[in-house]
Formats: structure tokens, sequence, C-alpha cells
């Protein structure tokens, strides 16, 4: 069947304070996949998921989501961009003065001129699909941590979107409730027809949950493949990235002439 | 989207065609205001010409189910497409409404 690309990065560079943190990223994304990207801390996954969703502008190149190419939108066209795709943030974002209900329903209120009775049936219909319907009226303050991640992951469907974004969603959460995360995010992939993007750099969960998979390091992708074949792939970072060396091609410390020399000045 | 309502025989048909969404789940609650105010008893949605539904659709449907089932009235949907069926199973609503293959059997039910 043919794939349709539903984002596409092309030639991306980003320069904060002279240090290219992203250095001339290519990716597509397609239509129905999970989308994993996956690399260190610092390694600009998350700068790159934040031009993904027209938060920040590429230095040069370009970024394309459902056709529109994003560096040239203006704020109302991408609003309208923006209505369709859902992002679940790492902390849940949720509004702690605002009841579980309330919360999901926002994008409806903001975005919607639906009906306060419909909006409430959206909303139940979007917690049954977390496994929370009944905690409608609970302020998230009375919620773990992987039930604020559901209330979240609820609110950022509630506009049936055709992209969902997702910012490290396991991380700080247990083994088991990672699980459960995992597994709704591939069954609401696959049910409503979304696709989806992970940033993450839990592997547990990248192996669950990815069709296909790209390693992000010193913000070039340096290898991208199906779960399989990354997996088995001989690149050094990756391996290095998938067993949790500390030795390896990715190196955490600087060699000591440069610390004694900082030191002495 | 496009809403068209027949009267056949104390039974109202009303035919949807083309999305029913964000933007025209409204038009469709509108639409059954009047009917509900009349206190239209049997009534027949057509998706024959509805290309596609979003969860605003599907929660209006159920307001508007909730809405006739206070006097007594009942609905029946038919000629959902095998993916407008599926989000019905997937919400879980399949259960809720009577989904019947065609406008003819469902007219038959209702004898």
């Amino acid at each position: 069947m043919e794939k349709t690309p539903v984002i596409e990065i092309k030639d991306l560079v980003k320069i904060f304070d002279g240090r290219r943190v992203l250095n001339g990223v290519n990716l597509t994304v397609y239509k129905g996949e999970t989308f994993v990207l996956m690399g260190g801390s610092g390694c600009g996954k998350s700068t790159l998921l934040r031009h993904m969703i027209g938060s920040y502008k590429p230095d040069t190149g370009s970024v394309w989501l459902m056709g529109k190419n994003l560096t040239t939108l203006n704020e109302d066209q991408m609003d309208e961009v923006k209505k369709k795709f859902g992002m679940l943030f790492q902390s849940a974002a949720l509004f702690d003065s605002m009841t579980v209900g309330e919360n999901v329903a926002l994008p409806l209120r903001e975005h919607t001129k639906l009906d306060d009775s419909v909006i409430n049936i959206v909303v139940k219909m979007k917690l049954e699909l977390v496994g929370l319907r009944g905690f409608e009226n609970l302020m998230p303050s009375q919620l773990s941590g992987g039930m604020k991640k559901r209330v979240g992951l609820a609110r950022a469907i509630a506009m049936d979107p055709e992209i969902v974004f997702y910012d490290e969603p396991t991380a700080g959460l247990d083994p088991i409730v990672s699980g459960v995360i995992d597994k709704l995010i591939s069954d609401l992939t696959k049910k409503l027809s979304i696709t989806s993007v992970v940033v993450t750099h839990d592997m547990n969960s990248v192996f669950r949950i990815a069709d296909r998979i790209a390693m992000l390091h010193q913000g070039k992708i340096v290898a991208e493949g199906t779960k399989q074949e990354i997996e088995k792939s001989n690149n050094g970072l990756v391996r290095q990235f998938v067993k949790g060396d500390a030795d390896g091609p990715v190196t955490f410390f600087k060699d000591k002439g440069d610390y004694l020399k900082d030191l002495i000045g | 989207m496009h809403i068209k309502t027949e009267d056949k025989n104390g039974i109202i048909i009303c035919y949807l065609e083309g999305e029913l969404n964000l933007n025209t789940a409204p038009q469709l609650k509108k639409a059954f205001e009047k009917l509900i105010s009349e206190k239209q008893k049997k009534i027949v949605i057509n998706f024959t010409d509805l290309s596609y539904i979003d969860s605003s659709g599907l929660a209006t449907l159920v307001e508007i189910f909730k809405k006739l089932r206070a006097y007594g009235g009942v609905m029946k949907l038919v000629n959902l497409s095998t993916k407008i069926k599926s989000l019905f199973e997937i919400t879980k609503l399949e259960k809720l409404f009577e989904i019947i293959d065609n406008e003819e059997k469902a007219i038959a039910s209702f004898a």
C-alpha cells in the first residue's frame, strides 16, 4: 500500500547561542504509523518535536505537517493546523484548578461551538478510551502520575486529531504503568487511525510501540529504520544506546587535560 | 453537511450527506430540535451519503437519542459504511443504537 507522508522535515537547522542543536535533519513520518524519535538527553529530540508542532521556527530548512509548510504559516493558519494534532506533554500539563472533565473538555470549549451537553458526552467517550470514565469530577491533585498521563492523553485526542505527539510519555512512571501507557498509545493509534510521534529514551517503550524508529545524536539523524532494523543495527551509537552502555561512541566525559586546564585557568 | 428529512407514512427518514464533524454537528442538533419538539416517535437516520463522522458527531447522536428516549421516541441508524460502523464499535455505541442494514428493514421493523 502507498504510504502517505504526514510530516516531512527537510534540511532543518536550528542554532541556539551559536550551537547547532539541530544540524540538517531530514525525516518523514507516514500516516497511521507510530514513529519513535529516540536519543540521549540533550541530543535535540525535544527541540525537534517543538519544530514539528510549530513552537519553534527553524533557522534554515522546512517542516511540513499534513501538506502545510509550517515555516510560512501566519498565526491564524497555524491555529487551524493546531486543531488537527494533539500533544501529550511530559508533565501531562493538566490545569490543577480544573476537574479531570474540564481539562479534557478544554480544547472543545476553546475551538468549537459545541453545546456543553455534547461536550460532556465527548469527554465521557474519551475518558472511556483511556480507561478513566467516572473520574470526571476529580481534581488532578487526586490522581497518580499514570492517571494524569491518561487524562492528558484523553485531552490530546479530544478533537479527534490526525497526529498525536508524545513527549517522554513514560518518564517518571513505574514499569507497569509505563506498559499501560504504551498499550494505550498502540491501541489508540491503530483503532483511531492516528499517526503517533513519540519522543523517548525509554528503550522498553521504544520496542513495544514503534513501527519505525529514528535516532538523533548531536543534532543529526544517525539511524532510521523499522523496529527490527534498529534492533539488529551495527551502528555503534545505536548499539550503545539500545544496550545502555556507558562506554562507546557516545562519550560523557571530557579528557583530563581539559579539566585540569579548566581548574588552573 | 446537508440534512434532508422525509416523512414516509409517519416514519421520519433523515438523510445525512457529507461530513458530521465539529463544525457540522450543531447543524444536526438543530435539525433534530424541530423533530423533538414535534415529539416524533419513529426516526430513521440514513448514513448512505455520510462520508465521515467524528466524536462530536457521535456525541450529538447520543444527545439526540437521550432526548428522543425521554418521550418514548425511537431512532434507528441505517446504511453505515464499514469504517463508520467500526467507530461505533470502538466507542461501544453500537450497543446503544439500533444499527440496521438498510432503510427498508428499518421501516419494516417499526411495523
